[in-house]
């Protein structure tokens, strides 16, 4: 792996850029999966198709496509994500592509857990006065996110991998640091087997930190 | 008499088939040496048979990776479906040149064309998916380490595309601070970080989104060799290029290491098509109309001029 101290510049800023989409997508995607699937099991009925419609919209289409709408789609509206640098659009365009797309996961997986809380409680916590929101915030989501850290973290990890995607609209993340050293040196397979491991570096402690949470949640049930 | 002669000559044929056999090593002998093998053979040029043409000529297909997105060099045609540029035809000039009269009338029966982008031509003849790879391929020292090129069959250098009103960007030293979007695995990338490394490069798969970058104002300006310039220029004429050629790029036909006797054929076949003319029809056919000049070969006119 001596190619990674050749292009210490290249993969270290690609890691970077590729943390930090993961990290701002991961967060995206969860407050937009709570509020779709809060928009899922509301009384609401406008609400809830549009909850419907959001889910099967961005479940059945590709991300690249996405990536590609955010960017140059908007972009030909003359949307620029609110910066005037193409570097900040085209990053926050994957940033918010990252997090729609894997909203719609997020928001099939907490709307499950919320329909797996035992409908007693819900019927106890109305009774003792509770409001619908109350019930949401005090009884049914504690116990729903405990109940779905590990697919939650399973779409965290899938994540991180499908950042990749976004070298493909210019974002100087791991695989496109990947493809300039090849595109130098022709060395493809250590170019990109040292990417593959780097990859690696991130998503082995993410397994390990979703296992460790779902330990930690289980001794505080 | 006439009779005598074809039978001496297909004793002729048949003895050379055996010799070749024999100091090849073991090729194959299976063909039945028949007057209509004979008479087939004699339509079509003959190699040797250790030669890689030969083997291509035998299979009866020439593998050939092109782009598909490259006016005028490689250009699947969406209305038709059939590969059309200057690359292209060279290939079909190749395809001639080894299946003989018979590819002359449809030459592209003869011809797989695998598509490539700029990043996976080397891997493509290095996997073996092609024979050939003809598309505006830069002939350069790393590249020679890996594979093999023909002579030089195309020269040009590099330029920069801007918007028409751009009054800002006049050459590669102006680019500093700007945005310049080019292609990833292509020699441009290289090229402007050599030459101005204040540049910000905006790296993506192929020209066009970069040329809706362009148009939209997200990037500054567009760099790669003038002759995938021109094309762009032809898709949208409210862009010009601007600047002197600042690299050189000279294009080969690329081979994989290790096929006998096949680089100097091409380069035999390349001679013959700027010696007879066929280069020139073929420069006016495809160049010209972008480029408004003439050219009789690949002269040294793509050197920089500074």
């Amino acid at each position: 792996m001596g190619i990674l101290g050749e292009f210490p510049d290249l993969f270290l800023t690609g890691l970077w850029l590729t943390v930090q989409l993961s990290i701002l997508g991961s967060i995206g995607a969860l407050v937009v999966g709570t509020v779709i699937a809060l928009f899922r099991v509301s009384p609401i009925p406008p609400l809830r198709w549009l909850g419907v419609a959001y889910v099967e919209f961005f479940r059945n289409t590709p991300l690249l496509v996405h990536l590609f709408f955010l960017w140059l789609g908007l972009g030909a509206l003359g949307f620029r994500f609110w910066t005037t640098d193409t570097f900040g659009t085209i990053f926050r365009a994957a940033a918010v592509g990252m997090a729609l797309y894997h909203g719609a996961y997020v928001a099939e997986v907490i709307r499950g857990g919320l329909l797996g809380i035992d409908k007693g409680q819900i019927e106890a916590a109305r009774s003792l006065g509770l409001s619908f929101v109350q019930t949401l915030r005090y009884v049914q989501l504690p116990q729903t996110f405990r109940a779905t850290v590990p697919p939650l973290g399973n779409i965290g990890i899938a994540l991180i991998k499908n950042t990749s995607l976004a070298s493909t609209i210019g974002v100087a993340e791991l695989l496109q640091a990947a493809d300039i050293v090849e595109s130098r040196t022709f060395r493809s397979d250590e170019a990109y087997g040292a990417v593959l491991l780097l990859y690696l570096v991130l998503t082995i402690p993410a397994s390990l930190g979703v296992n460790w949470l779902e330990r930690k949640m289980l001794i505080a049930r | 008499m006439r009779s005598i002669l074809v039978r001496v000559s297909a004793l002729g044929v048949i003895a050379a088939v055996l010799v070749a056999a024999c100091g090849g090593g073991g090729g194959s002998t299976t063909a039945s040496p028949s007057a209509a093998a004979s008479a087939t053979a004699a339509a079509k040029p003959k190699f040797e048979l250790a030669s890689y043409q030969y083997s291509i000529q035998t299979k009866g297909k020439l593998r050939v990776g092109t782009r598909e997105d490259n006016i005028p060099f490689g250009l699947k045609n969406p209305a038709t479906g059939k590969f059309e540029g200057f690359d292209v035809d060279v290939v079909r000039e190749f395809a001639i040149a080894i299946f003989g009269a018979e590819a002359k009338a449809d030459p592209d029966k003869f011809i797989e064309f695998v598509p490539v982008v700029s990043a996976t031509r080397i891997p493509t003849l290095k996997d073996n998916k092609a024979d050939m790879v003809a598309a505006t391929f830069t002939v350069n020292d790393e590249r020679l380490k890996e594979i093999d090129f023909s002579t030089v069959y195309f020269r040009t250098g590099q330029k920069i595309l801007v918007k028409k009103d751009n009054t800002t960007i006049k050459s590669v030293a102006d680019l500093k601070d700007k945005t310049v979007c080019t292609a990833k695995g292509s020699t441009s990338e290289k090229n402007v970080a050599a030459k101005n490394k204040d540049a910000k490069l905006l790296l993506l798969d192929s020209y066009p989104p970069c040329l809706i970058a362009l148009q939209q104002g997200q990037a500054d300006a567009v760099s790669t060799d003038e002759t995938i310039l021109f094309g762009l220029v032809k898709q949208d004429p409210n862009t010009k290029i601007v600047g002197d050629y600042f690299s050189d790029e000279p294009y080969g036909i690329g081979v994989a290491k290790g096929r006998v006797q096949f680089v100097p054929f091409l380069n035999k076949v390349i001679a013959d098509m700027i010696a007879d003319g066929r280069w020139t029809a073929l420069y006016k056919k495809h160049i010209t109309p972008v480029s408004g000049d003439i050219k009789d070969g690949p002269h040294d006119k793509g050197r920089p001029s500074s």
